[in-house]
Parts: structure tokens; C-alpha cells; sequence
């Protein structure tokens, strides 16, 4: 190791005297051309990236406040995505991939739809002038060799599965992944800004890329700024391998979904006649299909809120003719309310812009989710407005709290005016589960109520608006403080009509009749011509 | 067809037969329709779309008036057009085409009504006018302003530099989360909506727009649009609720200045409704 | 003799080496350039004549209660703790003197460069806690960072001038790091266990020193000369004291700090 080490340092040393070297030879007129190269990337800077970080590239444009993660903070030279070990600063293609790529699971889009190859590169030049850590006199920062990924089998991925506990990742990131980690609610940046530990099964999401590759590398070198620590030492040190750290990224890759979800605008609830499942772990909910609903912050009425800790959930409905239920699961890293959260929730009130001062209370809150109808089913493709419906048109929802398990019916006539149905015998039953940072709701009621006034009455056969809210007690979300997605429909099977099949029955013979009499026309008309001409040997009989 | 010699002959030869010419001019014009179409705005730097499966059938429709048109143009060539068609109907060589026919078409036949009959689980078309007509006036913050006619003062008065400078710290302060970093409405949020946020980046929004237009679509929202917009459906805030009327005309100097384009005039506009 | 010859210049080439492989850490340049200058650089300062600073802080008013440490996410580190774990930000001592007390030389010095010491200084995770919590190391030197416990511990350093490193230690092993560039204090954390913090004071130069169980620093064969020492506390900040001192003198000095 010492040895090896030795001759990378000669080799590095001899990099830094060449580049040197390269500078003393170059002209003497290159000073103003860096100039001029500077004022191209910073006019790009200054167009397209001061918003979010800051004319001074500070992390400070006037989006931070509102943004969760925060942005870079160019002055410190501290990026995420590197090639380099932990602490070294990036490689100019480290740097050019993330303003190419953006960075999932952040506000950070990729350019290159607007910017072009010479623009990105300027930019990228010019961020490196925020630092004096890029001083061009600085030896270039080495790349890591990181191999590739070894091919895979069923002792791999038990392998894999074993060194994530071994190495303890889950100490962050949760025996199942899903970022509910004991140290989860500790976590902060080197700003102070408090930081999620990814949820593993969403890759979608991770900062530094979702591939098997991109994991590897920040286990490899870390994402400096932030908690995850570099696990190199333990390669250079021989207590694991080069194969074994891929094996771990591997592992994660595999707690995420081949492709993204998707959002879908129709949940399709099928008709069952052997009885609903009998609660949200009922093993009938496996076979049933899982529909992704995406969820966002609120940013239309007062309070705003810019930093949901929720952000999707899976829907998967049945009936049986009588009655409706529907199956929620969504992530959520905590169980609220949960006192040792109450670190996170004070960081995030700290950092976040917000519309009250509210945001700083620290009474306990529970988890929400709301399930939102329309009161009653429109006649047309009107609907009520998404968010909690309006005065005219009131929205009718079902609101589960996890303290006290438990959920009501309401109606609501906007954000601020959500009223619980009084005087009536619940009959939306609820049944949840938490599970490793998960939470799984079943809600069950019958299509009919008998009180269509209050309660919508569920139809079969055309589609019945929906949509869903979440709260994080943990993250300090109540009221108006939620995460919102907009309508979406959950659709009732009905029993398969004799006419589904008989049409196409009808439409297959009629065709083949046709087909049959100009065949047969065609034929005659022949037989008749070649009897009056000379063709001959044509007696077709059909 | 037993055509001698190469693949490439073959196709020749044949495609000097009207029947395999009418085939080879119904592939193309289903290729042109299906997939050529989508490739012609970006040239010219705009997004496009596919086009709508009716649209498809119509353009189809006309196709094959036209082909059948050019077909029956000349005796002879019509005669030599019916040729092999006749000769699958009654050609003792061609049994076994006949045959397949006779299976294939009414395959299809049933599965094409299946598709029609059988329960639809889509949620609708929803049908929305993208820019309704506005209101003549609206009331802004308890005080009416008359749409028509109205100008963004800024332009004429103050530092616009400052304008401008408040503009940006408005968008990126309030708008960004929808509306993005490259004002092509793909923020952050925006996967979770429907309809989706405009894009300014597109010639069809800001760019088609008088500042007063934009004006009341932004201090009203999605709540403000009038019935042809399918209100409770776009989740635009009513900005008048946490900007200022000085901030709303800011922003808009930015949305131009950043994008590019300049705003429609009222001498434009004529004195109409919106485009 | 040639035997005790052979031993230096092997302690001095493995100094070399050490120094040399901290390159992999986040002070690599420093710590390559410093490493160098160590190896052919002998202790510039005439000792015949040298003089010394020593001294005690003091500290006035009621100490503070120490906030306990709730460690049963981790039974092992717990187990280490009978009596409780407490945050040892403020530590007063039973002859009310102030621990951890990072004492140095800040300005004064003549331009001179210092060999870097060939031990490297050691901070153990043991407990959950680090230990020593302040501390301080010369540019360049090594700093090898323990950890006893065998669970996982990431040790984070978050400098402004220097570089920065955040290293994963899911076992019972040792990691080398070096400091490039002066820099006091470099705060060092754990982010797994959020009560873990530690300070290290980086310096150019071998003059500096921190107070323990007794509330006292030494500051030694020092070059005569008029110098601006500081003391400084994670938690009551820094005070400075210009001290003058002659050939072969030894000056005391008392620093107090005060309950806010």
C-alpha cells in the first residue's frame, strides 16, 4: 500500500512540473484570453445560475430559501459528484456532467437544452474561478480507477446485501432502505442545512445518478458537502475489495424499480367476488396493480410549503360490488410524532423560507394522509377545485392520522375551511401498518351510504375523480404545510357485459360472410367468361 | 410474384405494377403521417407532438381517395390495378392467400369493434382553451383595472435595470419550483400537475400574449380562468395574494427579457380578444 | 552507535513515507510539500537560548451542567460509559482551571520552517466519543485516526482553507490524514452519532499546546522575541496575550475565561 502510494505521489508530482512547465511556455498574451474566457462564463453564470447560486456563487440567489436540498456554495469547492477521492476537488468532466445532467432528487436541471457545448464549458471554467482551491498553479486533481461492475448472480446479491448491513449503511439509510435510519434525523450538510439520507428504493432521486456505476462512485469517494462518508480507506486498508464495494452498489441498484414510476391518470379497481382484503397486508394486495401518484409542495395558499417530506405514494384499489377499498403506501422516514425528529424539524424550520412563524412550533404532529372526492360525482368533466375544492364545489375526503390511529370523513370548501362530518357513524374503516419507514393504509367503505348529501356515492364503470395529500409530522407539516398532487380518478370495474364479446363475435362473421360472397361472385363472373371464351381448367368448387 | 433476378430488381419490376404502386404510396403516406409530421417543427425549433389517432384516420381516408383516383385515371391502368386483386379472389394458385384472408380480415374485424365495446377506463379528453378570452376588467387587490388598453408602466418609468432585478428575485423566489430554471415549465413540481405549467420558452405562450394578458393570469391563477379554461384544474396561485402589483409587472420584464420575446401590442392586437 | 544511527535514519525515512502516503487524504499538496520540507529541514532555533511561555487558564463563575448523551442506539459505546455519557464541551477541572483550552503561538515567529514531527498524533473513536477532543498538529504531520469501537463511525473534517475529508470506518481500523495549510480550529464530527465532535488546531509550527487535568500549557524552546498568543475554547471563544520573552527566559501568563 505504502509503496503503491509512493508512486502515485512521484507520478502526481511529476503531472504538477509538467503543467507547469506547459504554463511557462505558454504565450505571454493568454492572460487576457483567460479574461475574456472568464467574462463569457460568467455572463452564462449570471444568466442562468445566479438565481439559485448567487451572483457571488454562494449558494444564496434568491431561490435558496425555498430550496431543500440547498445549492452549492461554489466558493467552497466542495462537490458531490467527483472522480477524485474524498476532499479532492472534482475533475472538469465531474463538474461539466452534473451542468449537463442535472441533479436528480434536486432542483438542479440539466442544460443542454439551452446552453451550448462552449457555453457549458465556459461556465464550468468560470465556476472553477469562485475558488481559490482551482488556483491554476494547483497539481490537477487524479481520477480513481473504478473498474466495472463484475457480473451478478444470487450469492452476489446475497453478498451485497450482507456487506450493506456489514458496513452499516443502514445506519442512515434504514434496514430497508428507505432513508429511516436511526441517524436519520441528524443528518446536516456542512452548511448546517439539514440533509435526507437517500431513500434507496427511489434512485430516481439520488443526487449523484441511479446507475449501478453512479453508486459505486459516491460509495467510493463520497459526496464531500455532505454526510456520506467515502468507503476508499477500506479498499486501500484491504478490508473489503474492490468487487465486494461494487457487490453493495449493486445491492442498492436493486432496491429501486427498473424504470421510474410513472404517474397514470385512471386507478383501475377490479372486481373481486371472493371479498376484500382485510386489511393493508392482506396477501390479495400483491396481485393488484400499483399506480404512482405523485406528490409536490403546496405553494398556492398561505402557509407555503417548499420542502414535503413525501414525495409520491402508491394507490391500488378493489370492489366487490358493495364496497371500495383502497390500499395507500408511501414513505415516510419516521413514525410521528417522534421526538427524536424534533432536530430535524427545528433545522428545517430554521432554513426554510416561510410565509408564518409558525414553521417554528414544536408541538408534536402526527403523519396525514387525505383521500379527496368530489362531494358529489359532476355530471360532465368538471370537477372541483384540486386544492380542497371551493365553496360552490366542496370536496369530500377521507383523513387518516397516525395519533391517534385513526380516520374521519370531512368536507372541505377550500384549504382552510376542512370540517370533520359530524354525526355520523364512521363508515370509512381504516387498517395501516409502519414498516421501516414505510407506511401501508387500507381504507374500506361502501359504495353507498345511504347519506348521498354528505357522502359521495361510488358508481362502477366511468372514472371518479381523486387525489391525495400528505403530512410528515416529523418535518413539521400540518394544515396547509402538505404535499399535494392533483386529480387523478380511481376507475370501478364492472361485471363483463355479454355485449364486450358478442360485438366482436358479430363483427368477425359478418366480415368472413362478406368476404365469402365477393369471393364467390368473383368466381362466378369468371365461370362465366372463360364459358363463353377459351380459358380453360379453372372448376374451383367452393 | 416470382420476379427473376436480384431483391432490388423484383422490387422494381413490381413497382411498375399500379396495384403494388398504390400499396408502396399507402405505406408511405402512413410512414409521412405517422412519423415524418412530428419530425418537421423542431427543425424550425419548436416541440411537437404525434399527431391524434382521428387525425391519422382522415389524413389516412384521403390518401386512399387519392390513390384510388390516380388508379382509375386511365383505363389500362385500372384494369391492370383490379389484376391481382382479382386473381386472390379467384386465382386456383392463390387458394391458399384467399384462404389467409378469409382468416386475417375478420380476425381483425373482431378485434378492432373489441377495442370500441369493451369498458373504457381513460379519464376524458379534457378540452380546455389554452389562452381564454380575459375579462374586460378585473379587480386587483380591491382596486378594478380595465385589461384592455393596459401597459406595464415599468417600461417607461424607473430604472429598468432595478425592474428587472426585482423581476428575476420574483421568479426565482416564487416561480421556479413549477415553471423552472429554463422557463420551459419543467420544474421541479411539475410532474405532479395537470395541466402541466406553460413553458415561456414556447412561441405560444408569452409570446402570443399582450403584458396585461399576462398580468391577469398571473394575479388571478388558475382559480381566475373563466369556464372555457376548465376552471379547478390548472394550479397556478392567484399571485395577487403574495405579490405586488409592481412585482407581478417586474416578473413579466423578466419572463420577456430572459426568454426574448417581446410582448404583443395593442396596436397587435386591434382591439380584439386574445389570439 | 551505528545501530542507534540506523534507527533515526529509519524513523526519519518512514517519517518521510508516512508523510508522504497522507497524500491520499484531503491535504494532499501541503502535505506532500511540507514532507519534503521536513526531511531536510533540522529544528531551526539556536535551544542554548531559547525561551518558554507556560501558564494556566483559568475559569471564573459556575460551570455548566453537562448535557448527558443518549446512547442507546448504540449499546456497545453505552456499555463503555457506566456512569453516563456526558458532552464535554465545557470541562472545568477540580483546581478551576479550564480543559481543552487550545493554547499556540499566533503571530510573532520569525519566517522560519519547522521539521515535521516523524509520530504522528492520534485521535481514537472509543466510546462514541473522540479523544482527545482538542487537539493540535503541525502542518504536514500525520494525523492517524482510530477507531476502537468496531461499529460504523464516518470521521468528517470541515475546514475552510484546508480540504476537506469525510471518511467511512465500519470496523476496528486506523485511516492517515494530513493538514496542508494552517488553520485553527478544524471542527471534525461524526455524522452517525451527532453528539461526536472534535477540534484540532493546525499550525505552522511545533509552539502550541493543550490544557489538561491540570489547566496548564507549555510553550517551549521558543526563539526570543515578542508574540501574540491565543487560547482558545470551543465554546467561550478566543483571547489573545502579547508576551515578551528574552534568551533563556520563562514567562507565565494566565488566561481566564468566564461562564457566559
Amino acid at each position: 500500500m505504502v509503496r503503491r502510494k509512493g508512486t502515485a505521489s512521484l507520478l502526481l508530482a511529476g503531472a504538477a512540473a509538467l503543467a507547469a512547465l506547459a504554463a511557462f511556455a505558454a504565450p505571454p498574451n493568454r492572460q487576457g484570453d483567460v479574461g475574456a474566457d472568464r467574462e463569457r462564463g460568467r455572463e452564462v453564470y449570471m444568466k442562468w445560475c445566479a438565481g439559485c447560486h448567487g451572483d457571488e456563487g454562494r449558494g444564496d440567489g434568491p431561490a435558496a430559501e425555498h430550496l431543500l436540498p440547498k445549492p452549492r456554495d461554489f466558493t467552497m469547492a466542495l462537490y458531490q459528484v467527483r472522480s477524485t477521492a474524498t476532499g479532492q476537488l472534482p475533475l472538469d468532466e465531474d463538474i461539466l456532467r452534473v451542468v449537463n445532467e442535472g441533479m436528480p432528487g434536486s432542483s438542479m436541471p440539466g442544460w443542454k437544452a439551452v446552453l451550448s457545448g462552449a457555453e457549458r464549458a465556459a461556465v464550468v471554467r468560470y465556476l472553477k474561478t469562485l475558488s481559490p482551491d482551482f488556483a491554476p498553479a494547483t497539481a490537477p486533481p487524479a481520477a480513481l480507477s473504478f473498474g466495472s461492475a463484475p457480473r451478478g448472480g444470487d450469492a452476489a446479491a446475497l453478498e451485497g446485501r450482507d456487506l450493506y448491513r456489514r458496513i452499516e449503511c443502514w445506519k442512515c439509510h434504514g434496514d430497508s432502505g428507505r432513508g429511516d435510519g436511526t441517524s436519520a434525523p441528524t443528518l446536516k450538510d456542512d452548511l448546517g442545512n439539514p440533509i435526507r439520507a437517500a431513500d434507496l428504493t427511489q434512485n430516481w432521486t439520488f443526487n449523484g445518478g441511479g446507475t449501478a456505476p453512479d453508486i459505486y462512485r459516491v460509495l467510493r469517494t463520497g459526496m464531500d458537502g455532505t454526510p456520506m462518508p467515502s468507503f476508499g480507506d477500506l479498499i486501500e486498508g484491504r478490508i473489503i475489495t474492490d468487487e465486494q464495494l461494487w457487490r453493495v452498489a449493486q445491492y442498492v441498484r436493486s432496491l429501486s424499480p427498473a424504470e421510474p414510476p410513472r404517474a397514470r391518470d385512471v386507478v383501475r379497481a377490479a372486481r373481486v367476488e371472493a371479498g376484500l382484503p382485510s386489511g393493508p397486508d392482506d396477501s390479495a394486495w400483491a396481485s393488484v396493480e400499483r399506480y404512482y401518484y405523485p406528490l409536490v409542495g403546496q405553494v398556492i395558499v398561505r402557509p407555503r410549503w417548499f420542502a414535503p417530506m413525501v414525495s409520491g405514494l402508491w394507490v391500488q384499489a378493489l370492489h366487490d360490488g358493495r364496497a371500495l377499498a383502497l390500499r395507500v403506501t408511501w414513505h415516510d422516514p419516521s413514525q410521528s410524532p417522534d421526538s427524536s425528529w424534533n432536530v430535524w424539524r427545528a433545522r428545517v424550520a430554521a432554513r426554510m423560507g416561510a410565509d408564518d412563524s409558525a414553521a417554528a412550533d414544536s408541538t408534536p404532529l402526527p403523519d396525514r394522509l387525505a383521500v379527496q372526492f368530489p362531494a358529489r360525482l359532476p355530471a360532465g368533466l368538471d370537477r372541483p377545485y384540486f386544492l380542497m375544492g371551493s365553496v360552490e364545489e366542496p370536496v369530500y375526503l377521507w383523513s387518516w392520522e397516525s395519533e391517534p390511529r385513526s380516520a374521519v370523513e370531512a368536507t372541505a370548501r377550500g384549504a382552510d375551511r376542512l370540517e370533520p362530518l359530524a354525526g355520523l357513524t364512521d363508515s370509512v374503516a381504516t387498517s395501516s401498518t409502519y414498516d421501516h419507514g414505510e407506511w401501508r393504509v387500507q381504507f374500506t367503505r361502501a359504495l353507498s351510504t345511504g347519506d348521498s348529501t354528505n357522502q359521495l356515492e361510488f358508481v362502477t364503470g366511468r372514472p371518479i375523480p381523486m387525489a391525495f395529500y400528505a403530512w410528515d409530522g416529523s418535518n413539521g407539516e400540518t394544515g396547509a404545510r402538505m404535499a399535494v398532487g392533483s386529480w387523478s380518478a380511481v376507475y370501478l370495474a364492472e361485471p363483463a357485459r355479454a355485449s364486450t364479446y358478442l360485438s366482436p363475435a358479430f363483427a368477425m362473421l359478418a366480415t368472413a360472410g362478406l368476404g365469402l360472397t365477393v369471393i364467390w361472385r368473383a368466381q362466378r363472373h369468371r365461370r362465366k367468361t372463360t364459358d363463353d371464351g377459351t380459358d380453360i381448367g379453372t372448376s374451383e368448387a367452393e | 410474384m416470382s420476379a427473376p433476378g436480384t431483391w432490388a430488381s423484383g422490387i422494381r419490376e413490381a413497382l411498375r405494377h399500379p396495384f403494388w404502386q398504390a400499396v408502396a404510396l399507402l405505406l408511405g403516406a402512413y410512414l409521412l403521417f405517422e412519423f415524418g409530421i412530428a419530425l418537421v417543427p423542431p427543425l424550425v425549433g419548436i416541440k411537437s407532438a404525434p399527431i391524434p389517432a382521428s387525425v391519422l384516420v382522415q389524413y389516412m381516408l384521403t390518401a386512399v381517395v387519392g390513390i384510388l383516383l390516380y388508379v382509375s385515371d386511365q383505363e389500362e391502368r385500372w384494369r391492370r390495378f383490379k389484376e391481382p386483386i382479382r386473381a386472390a379472389l379467384v386465382d386456383p394458385n392463390k387458394r391458399w392467400i384467399r384462404a389467409a384472408l378469409l382468416i386475417v380480415v375478420p380476425i381483425s374485424a373482431g378485434f378492432v369493434t373489441y377495442r370500441q365495446v369493451r369498458p373504457s377506463v381513460g379519464a376524458g379528453a379534457q378540452l380546455r382553451s389554452i389562452h381564454p378570452a380575459p375579462p374586460s376588467t378585473i379587480s386587483f387587490r380591491g382596486r378594478t383595472m380595465t385589461l384592455a388598453g393596459l401597459e406595464n408602466l415599468l417600461r417607461r418609468s424607473g430604472d429598468s435595470a432595478q425592474h428587472l432585478a426585482t423581476g428575476r428575485r420574483v421568479y426565482y423566489a416564487n416561480c421556479l419550483p413549477c415553471h423552472g430554471d429554463l422557463l420551459d415549465g419543467r420544474g421541479q413540481y411539475a410532474h405532479a400537475f395537470n395541466p402541466a405549467p406553460l413553458s415561456f420558452a414556447d412561441n405560444g405562450t408569452i409570446a402570443q400574449l399582450t403584458e396585461s394578458y399576462v398580468f391577469w393570469r398571473i394575479a388571478k391563477g388558475g382559480r381566475g380562468l373563466p369556464r372555457e379554461g376548465t376552471p379547478w384544474n390548472s394550479a397556478m396561485p392567484a399571485w395577487e395574494e403574495f405579490l405586488t402589483e409592481d412585482e407581478i409587472w417586474s416578473v413579466i420584464v423578466f419572463l420577456y427579457q430572459h426568454t426574448g420575446w417581446k410582448p404583443r401590442t395593442w396596436d397587435e392586437e386591434g382591439g380584439g380578444g386574445a389570439p | 552507535m551505528s545501530k542507534l544511527g540506523g534507527l533515526v535514519a529509519g524513523v526519519g525515512l518512514s517519517a518521510w513515507v508516512l508523510a508522504g502516503t497522507s497524500c491520499g487524504g484531503g491535504a494532499e499538496r501541503g502535505g506532500e510539500s511540507a514532507a519534503a520540507a521536513g526531511a531536510a529541514v533540522a529544528f531551526p532555533v539556536d535551544t542554548t537560548s531559547a525561551a518558554a511561555i507556560n501558564g494556566r487558564v483559568a475559569f471564573v463563575g459556575s460551570r455548566p451542567a453537562a448535557a448527558r448523551i443518549d446512547m442507546s442506539e448504540e449499546p456497545t459505546c453505552a456499555q463503555k460509559h457506566p456512569g453516563g455519557a456526558f458532552v464535554e464541551a465545557v470541562l472545568v477541572n477540580d483546581n478551576g482551571t479550564l480543559r481543552n483550552v487550545f493554547v499556540y503561538v499566533k503571530s510573532g515567529l520569525p519566517a522560519l520552517t519547522f521539521p515535521v514531527p516523524a509520530e504522528p498524533v492520534e485521535i481514537d473513536q472509543n466510546g462514541c466519543v473522540y479523544s482527545p477532543r482538542v487537539f493540535g498538529i503541525q502542518t504536514g504531520q500525520t494525523l492517524s485516526i482510530r477507531n476502537s469501537d468496531g461499529l460504523l463511525h464516518n470521521i468528517k473534517a470541515l475546514p475552510t482553507t484546508n480540504r476537506p475529508f469525510n471518511i467511512s470506518q465500519p470496523t476496528t481500523m486506523t485511516t492517515m490524514r494530513s493538514f496542508a495549510t494552517a488553520e485553527v480550529m478544524v471542527p471534525l464530527e461524526c455524522n452517525v452519532h451527532s453528539w461526536m465532535n472534535a477540534y484540532v488546531g493546525v499550525v505552522t509550527h511545533p509552539y502550541f499546546s493543550t490544557t489538561g487535568a491540570d489547566g496548564s500549557f507549555t510553550l517551549r524552546r521558543l526563539p526570543p522575541g515578542t508574540y501574540v498568543v491565543e487560547a482558545w475554547h470551543e465554546r467561550y471563544g478566543a483571547q489573545e496575550q502579547t508576551v515578551t520573552v528574552g534568551p533563556n527566559e520563562t514567562k507565565a501568563i494566565t488566561f481566564t475565561f468566564r461562564a457566559s
